[in-house]
């Protein structure tokens, strides 16, 4: 059977904590390294796997003469990832795709980034690819320019980093997410519940669901995914979703799944591992939009410092006008560098209005 | 430092942002052709290690890379058996090579290609046995049967239906193991009756199962069962059994041998959407085992339950392993004891034959001879008695054909002459079937890009004769015009964008002499075309917006896909 077990995704893509810290450490290094060399972080890889560094402008080394612009720490990296796969949470609601494809999306986005750092490709081009591969992969396809259309960007991106997020993947495209294992978990739990409750159990169980999923969606917006298989996850969500609102005798269920499931691990070992993942849940938090905004300015700055002085020069002509109320974001969008993402796909454009004004 | 100067990586080792480059094999010589490009034997030059490429190209396509790709990657990268093939990277080129003919002003519009690269196999199952003299031992027929059920059982329990199962995807090497390739048109199912709607078109006319000629648009690895009958029979008959010129033939020729379907040998048959247009007029009788008397009866009874009309009560490859067939004597031989066969793929032999056949053409030029070609025809299978005597004349290809199903020979050339210039390497170098790219891609599947640009992705086609042709060939009369410019073999820029057309031409003279029958209407058009739906649009649910320029779409037109996620 070719399943979880026989798959890339446990195979290649679940690391441990240390792997993980390491690799978004080379990333950040690489675009740091990047900038004091080139002048400029913004990457392109040539098909014989050579990085060239455009975004000076120049011809490398000695492209851009003008002051550095700053970097990001890794700190502000892991910002901005949250922030996007928050986005891709965003848009996929908004285009009502099933949270496989969500889900599919953000360890896509995961995954990229644990090679890339966002200083070196554009997150919200590589969040729209991923949104775009994960929905063809998973036969939903929606095709570019509805997507373009839909958030109100430009579907040539979306399909100009096609081939580099499929590389960064090493096209091993098939994820297996925690709403299925839950889902699986749900069913097992089913029986011997209704046996006993009846109704009221499946009641509960229902009830135990619906706030499991939800705490599955805060999951993916931490590394969790990158260093635990779904079905970890799963359980994990479904024991904080029954803390915070008992429902069902879980502990009973987890102290016999290792030997009702012939598991690898003992009891010992599972719950430690969904303690760690609770801890991850737990003490994750999402950017503030102004935090966000901030990083993004620099990271813009770091692909493309030649922005940098245009974007002073501005500030300085505008100060003198005495319009100091505009943010300094405005001024990145003047040139055309980052539109507002707007959400208002057309058939969801209601339930989603606050959404619009949401800058990216 | 871990900044890579341009120029300085090592290109030994795989970079981890990207794949290695084309540049690491070194070409041998082609082995396949089709749509999205070709399928080479290469060299790793690093290892000495031979392998087949399989080129994807990246330009042309409207919606980046193509979806058959996707899937084709996505489910090789699962299946991992030792009868599937086995896809060993992902690898990409620089930009233009010398065979992609990039015109002067397109060279920056170039966006380079990816290869699969495959391991190497010898032979392919039609190349083998059209091999002049071929002639396949039972025990031999019987090991290949048994590979090709169990790599199939493995994709079925993995919810992969393969759906296009014939001799040019099954792959042997010189071990004797069988491979099923070309998943290019497979895709993952689910049992889930509410499950998205499949494109019916799919599979190789020939080997197409009656409920997808009928536009079922939910089915199941019955689908595929139906195909390993055909090819079954074929092996052992020594020639395709059911080789239909278009889809109205193909379910004709399928009644004259299983019957025609009703409510009682196919329970709620009527309901499948064209049902009532393909009804023959009156019932016809199964003829299966009259027709197959000669086979033993252990194959004959495994061919009854694979050639069985309702795909549920059609036989599993699992039941079909199991069948006496395989567990009576002869038994099946191991594959290691097979013997060793030179290099055979459908696409080289039909290419031997092609130049052949030229020569001949030329010096009955001279001689002022009129001479049609004549298909090539195997030998059927060495059977414990010696064998009838029969009209083939093992290595030479100019006796007259032998015709399945009454098929006279006339027939078959009017048939050929319809095909406009793609006789020269259709039925007369083989009898392959009525496509244009999978018969071509020596089971690799280089070929048929199949339904991707436009089709595929629900935009308009951007290659005008790719989308306006089925339309066409409602007009009858036209036959020709697009198989015409295409050449033999070569079909250097066909409607598939940079790919080589189907054989239309052919079905435009079809329905000159149809005008006036029964044409189901609501019956798209290019239901009609004489090439492989499966490399035509793949709608397969998510697709099925497909623009399909002016002809109602025969499966539902809603996307299904803008589901809620459950929670």
């Amino acid at each position: 059977m070719a399943d979880f077990t026989t798959s890339t995704h446990r195979k290649r893509w679940i690391l441990n904590p240390n792997d993980l810290t390491r690799r978004y450490q080379t990333a950040n290094q690489r675009a740091v390294d990047a900038l004091q060399k080139y002048g400029a972080t913004r990457v392109e890889v040539q098909s014989d796997g050579s990085l060239t560094y455009p975004g000076a402008g120049g011809d490398g080394e000695n492209g851009w003469k003008g002051s550095l612009p700053e970097h990001l720490s890794i700190e502000e990296e892991l910002l901005v990832r949250r922030f996007y796969e928050n986005k891709i949470q965003q848009v996929c609601a908004a285009f009502r795709l099933p949270n496989k494809i969500q889900a599919t999306a953000i360890m896509y986005f995961k995954r990229f980034y644990q090679q890339w750092s966002v200083m070196e490709h554009d997150p919200k081009n590589i969040m729209l690819t991923c949104i775009y591969l994960a929905c063809k992969v998973e036969e939903s396809h929606v095709s570019a320019e509805e997507l373009g259309k839909g958030i109100q960007q430009d579907p040539q991106v979306v399909l100009k980093n096609e081939m580099i997020v499929l590389q960064g993947l090493e096209f091993e495209l098939i994820v297996y997410t925690p709403y299925r294992s839950m889902e699986g978990f749900i069913y097992d739990l089913e029986q011997p519940f209704v046996q006993r409750m009846g109704t009221a159990g499946l009641q509960a169980l229902q009830g135990l669901r619906t706030a499991a999923g939800f705490i599955v969606d805060k999951m993916m917006l931490t590394d969790a995914p990158l260093l635990y298989p779904p079905g970890q996850l799963a359980l994990a969500a479904l024991r904080i979703a029954n803390q915070e609102e008992p429902k069902v005798d879980l502990d009973g269920y987890l102290q016999d799944l290792p030997e009702h499931k012939r598991l690898q691990h003992s009891c010992v070992e599972l719950m430690a591992k969904l303690d760690a993942i609770q801890l991850l849940v737990k003490e994750s938090k999402q950017p503030l939009e102004a935090e966000v905004r901030h990083i993004d300015r620099k990271l813009k700055y770091c692909r493309n410092p030649s922005l940098q002085d245009e974007a002073k020069g501005k500030r300085e002509r505008k100060t003198k006008k005495g319009d100091r109320k505009r943010p300094p974001s405005d001024v990145a969008m003047a040139n055309g560098v980052h539109e507002p993402l707007d959400l208002n796909v057309a058939h969801s454009a209601k339930r989603r209005q606050s959404e619009g004004d949401v800058m990216i | 430092m871990a900044v890579a100067v341009p120029g300085q990586l090592n290109l030994d080792e795989t970079p981890t942002w990207g794949s290695r480059s084309v540049d690491v094999y070194e070409k041998i010589e082609q082995i396949g052709e089709g749509t999205y490009g070709q399928v080479y034997m290469a060299r790793e030059i690093a290892t000495g290690e031979v392998v087949a490429l399989k080129k994807v190209r990246m330009d042309n396509e409207k919606e980046g890379f193509p979806i058959t790709a996707i899937r084709e990657i996505k489910i090789l990268k699962k299946l991992q058996h030792a009868n599937v093939i086995k896809l060993k990277e992902i690898v990409t080129s620089k930009g233009p090579e010398k065979e992609d003919n990039i015109k002067p002003g397109d060279a920056n519009k170039f966006k380079g290609s990816i290869y699969m690269v495959f391991e190497y196999m010898d032979h392919d199952l039609t190349g083998l046995s059209d091999r002049p003299g071929m002639r396949f031992s039972i025990p031999q027929i019987k090991c290949y049967m048994k590979q090709l059920l169990t790599g199939l059982h493995y994709c079925h329990v993995n919810q992969v239906l393969h759906r296009d199962i014939k001799g040019s995807n099954l792959l042997i090497d010189n071990n004797g193991i069988l491979k099923l390739a070309d998943f290019g048109l497979a895709r993952s199912f689910s049992n889930d009756q509410n499950g998205q709607p499949l494109t019916n078109r799919v599979i190789t006319l020939w080997y197409r199962p009656p409920e997808l000629l009928m536009g079922s648009t939910k089915y199941t690895p019955a689908v595929d069962m139906w195909s390993v009958g055909c090819i079954f029979a074929e092996l052992l008959n020594g020639k395709p059994i059911l080789p239909g010129r278009n889809e109205t033939e193909q379910f004709h020729k399928i009644c004259e041998l299983c019957g025609s379907p009703d409510e009682t040998n196919w329970p709620r048959v009527s309901q499948l959407p064209y049902y009532n247009q393909f009804k023959p007029e009156r019932p016809v009788k199964r003829r299966v085992k009259d027709v197959f008397k000669h086979f033993d009866r252990h194959a004959l009874d495994l061919l009854e339950r694979m050639l069985t009309l309702d795909p549920e009560h059609r036989i599993s490859a699992k039941d079909a392993l199991d069948a006496e067939y395989f567990w009576t004597e002869p038994f099946p031989c191991p594959p290691s004891s097979l013997p060793k066969y030179e290099a055979s793929h459908e696409y080289q032999t039909k290419k031997k034959r092609q130049q052949q056949r030229q020569q001949q053409e030329e010096q009955a030029k001279r001689m002022k001879v009129i001479h049609h070609p004549a298909p090539h025809t195997r030998l059927p299978p060495i059977q414990q008695q010696p064998l009838r005597p029969g009209p083939h004349q093992p290595g030479h290809n100019l006796g007259p054909p032998i015709h399945a199903n009454g098929v006279s020979n006339q027939h078959n050339n009017n048939y050929n002459r319809g095909q406009g210039g793609n006789n020269q390497n259709r039925a007369p170098g083989g009898g392959r079937p009525p496509h244009g790219g999978p018969s071509q891609n020596g089971g690799y599947g280089g070929g048929p890009n199949r339904g991707v640009p436009g089709g595929a992705y629900g935009g308009p086609a951007q290659q005008p004769g790719a989308y306006t042709a089925p339309n066409m060939g409602h007009q009858g009369g036209r036959g020709g015009v697009y198989g015409g410019p295409a050449g033999g073999g070569a079909y250097p820029a066909g409607p598939y964008g940079g790919g080589r057309g189907p054989p239309v031409g052919g079905r435009g003279q079809q329905f000159g002499g149809m005008a006036g029958g029964p044409q189901p209407p609501a019956y798209g058009a290019q239901h009609y075309m004489q090439q492989p739906t499966a490399q035509y649009v793949d709608i397969d649910g998510a697709y099925a917006r497909a623009s399909h320029s002016g002809f109602q779409p025969p499966s539902p037109p809603h996307r299904p896909d803008y589901r809620q996620g459950q929670r």
